[in-house]
């Protein structure tokens, strides 16, 4: 009886395990379209989407990045990336999707609330990835591979995500994006990358076109739609109200000598009294040399002091005016990038009036201190 | 009655050519009686056949017992069964004609010397090992325990092999409740045969765990007399140099004899590296199977760039290959510990790099995966006495993770942690001193405090005497 | 020696793993969708209806040191037989809902975030069958398994809750309360199902060691922690997903997101994650076995014995899932089981002392 039973449990517990075992699938990564990166365009009736796939090199030995960038149309997004998984005979995964790119195209005549909606509700998604639009095609940004000798979508992000807060670049993940279409005016801002041409040095590829990604111009979207390009001047500008951006950088003659000074961090304090908006962004600075000395935060010991006070007062002008650049834009495209709306709201609460209360109706009063440190 | 005893000795030996029978006389005719393959010549002759040459006024057996005087024991078996027994351990027996019986001990010593144990290795620290033979393994205690406190309870066991067992303990230290629990559970075990302590480890089990060993084995005596004062018992089986110690938690695995004899320093990071070992060995085939299968997201992209290169040409899906490595890695080990040592060197040379590097280039396996299992089957060597256990370990929850991805990793964690957790041996957690969690008892767990600040005896095992010295 | 025996600082870190375990999964979402970014302030409330039950109830457990009753023996000789066993049943709807919603959580974090496609029933019978595994071994296996992962899971909540810390406006979160303090306060109530984790300690109520009375400070060290942790991981997550949070379900995996600060390394919060798991399927086993006991209390089986008829009908109601969401269940059966459900959460904590101490005369007076 007991061997009866001893078998009977053993075969159960077989049934049982194979049950399991069938029951539970999963995609090998080889089944695998996994994206790191997607670039949208419009077409007449949808959108072209862009992907850079990771795609196994050619032997076990090789260690690097190695991509492809696979196009295809669909009425949606969603339909474009299963176009995708039919054209690559893989499961498309955007699981580790690092990157989106607006075509221009698509973001300056479309209204892409849809498309972002499907990035942000996705669980597997990553909120954190970067998002930016793109002179010209998105594919053809995407297709840049060869030209920066790197994945672009490696390469930009790397630029959106580390590099930017290191030179005075404002940038925005996907979520910051996504909320600041929701809250107060509804506006908010990506990083519009370029690709400049660089003159060729690969004497075995001489027909290889060569170049750099810039990403230190923004445009302001709407309620996701386009709204207006911000001049080189207020994207630096916007930059000195982030307290977590830095490097930036300023030059002076005032005091006889040119000297330039980088700014190691900051202080943004915003106050709200009587009516009125007080924003004093404090500047802590240090001469630029050569070394990098770049040391952040408060807790930094004290030096000797170098730069002339004519030079302060020359760099505080100029800082001051690259700020009231930002707020009189603001005033008169009437979107809110430093959060103006949102400081009144952690006071009074929101309601209707207040969201829609144009920037111009704000008093806001600036101050800029720029000190050695 | 009795003059009947050696006729039915020689009838029980019958058809036993190591039977020798001699008849000498002495004032009366003795018959002298031993096996020749356990008595040394030697000593029966100096201790029996010598003395009773000069004998020759002797009146009974009990007379050439008290003359006997040159051997260590010379007794009076009071039955029957015990001369079978004194004859089968080497006495030699001397009847005399009215049925009287006399044994000698003439016990032959054939038997290793003392040497450095193979298994338990150390850098510093005695290099004594425990031998075949209970006399002298009692010896080696014996001799660090130089105090009477120290008890031995000799018992039998095997209704065959009838072999010695010893139950060595401090009686000031031991609980003797647990002591008479272990011969308890001795003196119950019914068996033809007990060739090594390892018999007896089964029997003393009372979970009756078919994974996890819950006796200690030792074969230091310096690691025996640490444990014994700690409050363990240590049993010594004859014929087998694994002496057994009880009561046994599960972190003694992670302490190696040699870590008493470092800087307690050292000692608590060579523990953490063999946790972390064993750790990532039982769980790392698991995990590269299972995030390759459904989580590749957590995979650093350069490497899963690296993995899909090296996947790319296996025809096997990851699940598959790597419970093929990992077996692979199993039969070398197995094969290794059969071969002899100078084929064994060339076997794993052989294993390592053809197969390894053979399978890697026909593309049958990928290099990550034989990197993995080569890695994982290193690390389970950090615990020697369970390698086995966890290679089965390893291999069920790298076909779990496999199937069911991080929920079926996790699940196994749970399952495992629940049943050992539930495991008590002799008033003692097997998991103490983490679970449940005994403060004083982790100054000797995976840390380690300096000796001279251990001051008091594991909690976990108990004792009669909590403070180690007084 | 008793299989079910728990040390009082098992007790507590069993209570400290439960409070963190449940609580980072659906309910940020759904608190955030009733009252926005004030979520953390009906937390911060709820826990302070579970700190006074909680004192009373420990308060009990001291009282009930020497004699060791069991709950349904307390309540049978003080409440009444029947009263007694409604009471079980009661305990009962809410051990397998709250079952239930944890397993969906769970499902859908496998599912959803994990990828892995599967069906309900595979996933759920090898958490079942670990879970009536839990009930043979007795609660002792499960205290100790929990000491044994305590560290471990604890060092992966505090790296995921601390690490979107520096990102984290806390600003976002003002005004205070406008949502208006009714709401909060009410939503508090209607939410108290998801609250309550010490509700397991009735079921151990007999079996609890104490060392030299030291029953409140492990325990409420314990429920502090947990509820600091807690309180601080919703706000933090309203604070960064603002209007987005009550859209994303399983807080805990939004949460992760900002563990890895650069896109090219792994998502290695998600091994965290999956440590942090554990606590949740620690809870799960837990529910399970208290599940399993309150039908042990209102049938009378055999305590020694698993009983599979109480086995098959535990684990047929956990495939309800199937075919009712969890979002209607909490939205329905909750909400009408509420006033019930408070019953055992609230009063009844607060009345067992008293229910003890009667309970403890009687013994005596019966001898």
């Amino acid at each position: 009886m007991d061997d009866i039973k001893r078998t009977a449990i053993v075969i159960a517990a077989l049934a049982v395990l194979l049950l399991i075992s069938s029951s539970f699938v999963g995609s090998n990564i080889m089944n695998r379209a996994i994206i790191i990166g997607v670039g949208v365009d419009k077409l007449e009736d949808g959108v072209r989407l862009t992907a850079e796939i990771v795609s196994p090199g050619n032997g076990s030995e090789q260690v690097g990045t190695y991509s492809k960038i696979v196009s295809a149309n669909g009425r949606s997004v969603g339909q474009a990336i299963q176009k995708i998984a039919e054209l690559t005979g893989k499961e498309a995964s955007l699981g580790r999707c690092l990157l989106i790119i607006l075509g221009q195209d698509f973001y300056e005549n479309t209204d892409f609330a849809d498309t972002i909606d499907y990035f942000i509700n996705s669980d597997s998604f990553k909120e954190s990835s970067a998002i930016c639009c793109c002179e010209g095609s998105a594919e053809e940004l995407m297709n840049k591979g060869p030209a920066v000798a790197q994945s672009v979508s490696l390469a930009l992000t790397t630029l959106l995500q580390d590099q930017a807060k290191k030179v005075a670049i404002v940038t925005n993940t996907l979520l910051d994006y996504t909320l600041s279409q929701k809250n107060m005016l509804k506006t908010g801002f990506l990083n519009k990358v370029k690709f400049l041409p660089s003159q060729n040095t690969d004497s075995n590829k001489p027909d290889q076109e060569q170049g750099f990604f810039t990403i230190n111009d923004l445009t302001v979207f709407r309620d996701n739609n386009f709204d207006c390009d911000l001049t080189p001047d207020e994207s630096i500008g916007l930059a000195l109200f982030n307290d977590k951006v830095l490097g930036d950088t300023f030059s002076s003659d005032a005091s006889g000598k040119l000297l330039t000074v980088n700014v190691n961090s900051k202080k943004i304090d915003k106050k709200i009294k009587d009516g009125e908006v007080t924003i004093t962004i404090k500047l802590f600075v240090k001469l630029a040399r050569t070394d990098s000395a770049d040391v952040e935060g408060v807790f930094v010991s004290q030096d000797k002091k170098e730069i002339p006070k004519e030079t302060i007062n020359d760099i505080t002008e100029q800082a001051r005016q690259l700020s009231q650049a930002v707020i009189d834009r603001q005033i008169s495209q009437n979107f809110d990038l430093i959060k103006i709306h949102d400081l009144y709201r952690q006071k009074q609460g929101s309601n209707k009036e207040l969201e829609n209360k144009p920037m111009e109706e704000f008093n806001v009063n600036l101050k800029v201190e720029v000190i050695e440190k | 009655m009795k003059e009947n005893l050696l006729e039915k000795l020689q009838k029980v030996f019958y058809g036993d050519e190591d039977l020798r029978v001699r008849q000498v006389q002495c004032g009366i005719s003795l018959n002298v009686v031993c096996l020749d393959t356990m008595c040394d010549d030697k000593k029966v002759s100096a201790f029996v056949f010598q003395p009773l040459v000069y004998i020759s006024d002797a009146k009974s057996v009990k007379d050439v017992q008290n003359k006997l005087s040159a051997g260590t024991v010379a007794k009076n078996p009071p039955n029957f069964y015990s001369m079978v027994e004194d004859l089968t351990n080497g006495y030699t027996l001397i009847f005399d004609e009215s049925g009287g019986c006399v044994s000698v001990d003439t016990r032959t010593t054939v038997g290793r010397a003392v040497a450095e144990p193979p298994t338990s290795m150390v850098l510093r620290g005695p290099r004594e090992g425990f031998v075949e033979d209970v006399k002298v393994n009692i010896t080696l205690l014996r001799k660090r325990l130089k105090t009477a406190n120290f008890k031995t309870i000799n018992l039998a066991v095997g209704k065959y092999t009838n072999t010695a067992v010893s139950l060595c303990y401090l009686d000031t230290i031991a609980d003797k409740s647990i002591v008479d629990n272990i011969a308890q559970q001795i003196e119950n075990i019914s068996v033809d045969g007990v060739l090594d302590s390892s018999y007896l480890a089964r029997y003393l089990d009372s979970n009756k765990t078919v994974l996890f060993r819950r006796v200690g084995v030792t074969e230091k005596p310096d690691v025996a007399v640490a444990k014994m004062l700690e409050g363990r018992v240590a049993i010594i089986v004859d014929g087998s140099p694994m002496v057994l110690t009880l009561p046994y938690l599960f972190v003694e695995d992670m302490q190696s004899p040699g870590d008493y004899y470092e800087n307690s320093t050292m000692t608590a990071f060579s523990r953490i590296l063999r946790f972390i070992s064993v750790l990532a060995s039982v769980l790392l085939p698991a995990l590269y199977v299972c995030l390759q299968v459904y989580n590749y997201q957590i995979i650093p992209l350069q490497f899963l760039i690296t993995v899909m290169n090296a996947s790319e040409a296996i025809p096997f899906s990851p699940l598959f290959e790597m419970m093929l490595v990992l077996v692979i890695f199993d039969i070398l080990r197995e094969a290794n510990l059969r071969m002899p040592s100078a084929v064994g060197i060339s076997l794993s040379l052989v294993g390592a790099i053809v197969l390894g590097d053979a399978a890697v280039k026909a593309g049958l396996l990928g290099a990550p995966a034989v990197m993995i299992g080569a890695l994982s089957g290193i690390g389970l060597f950090t615990l020697p006495d369970n390698t086995l256990v966890l290679s089965l370990m390893r291999l069920i929850i790298t076909f779990i993770g496999g199937t069911m991805g991080l929920l079926g990793v996790t699940l196994s964690i749970i399952a495992i942690l629940l049943y050992l957790a539930s495991l008590q041996n002799n008033k003692t957690p097997f998991l103490a001193p983490f679970a449940p969690n005994i403060p004083q008892d982790r100054q000797d767990a995976i840390g380690q405090k300096p000796v001279p600040q251990m001051t008091e005896r594991p909690k976990s095992i108990p004792n009669k005497n909590n403070k180690r010295r007084g | 020696m008793d299989k079910n025996r728990i040390g009082i600082n098992q007790l507590a870190l069993l209570y400290l793993l439960s409070i963190a375990g449940g609580k980072f999964l659906t309910l940020p979402s759904i608190l955030a969708k009733d009252v926005g970014h004030d979520s953390w302030l009906v937390l911060l409330f709820s826990f302070l209806w579970d700190a006074i039950c909680l004192v009373f109830l420990l308060f009990a457990v001291r009282l009930n040191q020497e004699k060791q009753l069991d709950i349904s023996a307390i309540l049978d000789r003080t409440v009444t037989k029947v009263v007694s066993k409604i009471v079980m049943a009661i305990f009962f709807a809410i051990f397998i809902i709250r079952a239930n919603i944890l397993l969906s959580s769970c499902y859908k974090m496998f599912a959803v975030t994990f990828d892995v496609s599967t069906n309900w029933i595979v996933y759920v019978i090898p958490i079942v069958v670990i879970s009536f595994f839990a009930v043979k071994l007795g609660f002792n296996s499960i205290a100790r398994t929990t000491q044994l992962l305590f560290g471990i899971i604890f060092i992966c909540v505090f790296v995921l809750v601390f690490s979107p810390i520096s990102q984290v406006e806390f600003t976002s979160l003002l005004p205070v309360g406008e949502a208006g303090w009714g709401k909060i306060l009410a939503t508090s109530f209607t939410r108290s199902f998801w609250f309550s984790d010490y509700l397991f300690i009735y079921f151990v109520f007999d079996s609890i060691k104490v060392n030299k009375n030291r029953v409140f400070a492990p325990v409420i060290v314990a429920f502090v922690i947990g509820a600091v942790l807690t309180v601080l991981m919703n706000a933090m997550f309203v604070a960064l997903y603002g209007d987005l949070a009550q859209d994303f379900d399983l807080a805990m995996t939004k949460i992760g997101v900002y563990f890895v600060s650069n896109s090219s390394n792994g998502r290695w919060d998600w091994l965290t994650l999956s440590i942090w798991l554990m606590s949740v399927i620690i809870k799960i086993i837990v529910f399970i076995y208290c599940a399993y006991k309150s039908l042990e209390k209102i049938f009378g089986f055999n305590k020694d014995k698993f009983n599979w008829y109480a086995g098959v009908f535990i684990v047929a109601l956990l495939m309800l899932p199937m075919f009712i969401s969890a979002d209607v269940v909490l939205s329905t059966v909750v909400m009408w089981g509420l006033v019930p459900f408070v019953l055992v959460q609230y009063l009844l904590p607060i009345a067992l002392p008293f229910l003890t101490k009667l309970a403890l005369r009687k013994e005596v007076a019966n001898g």
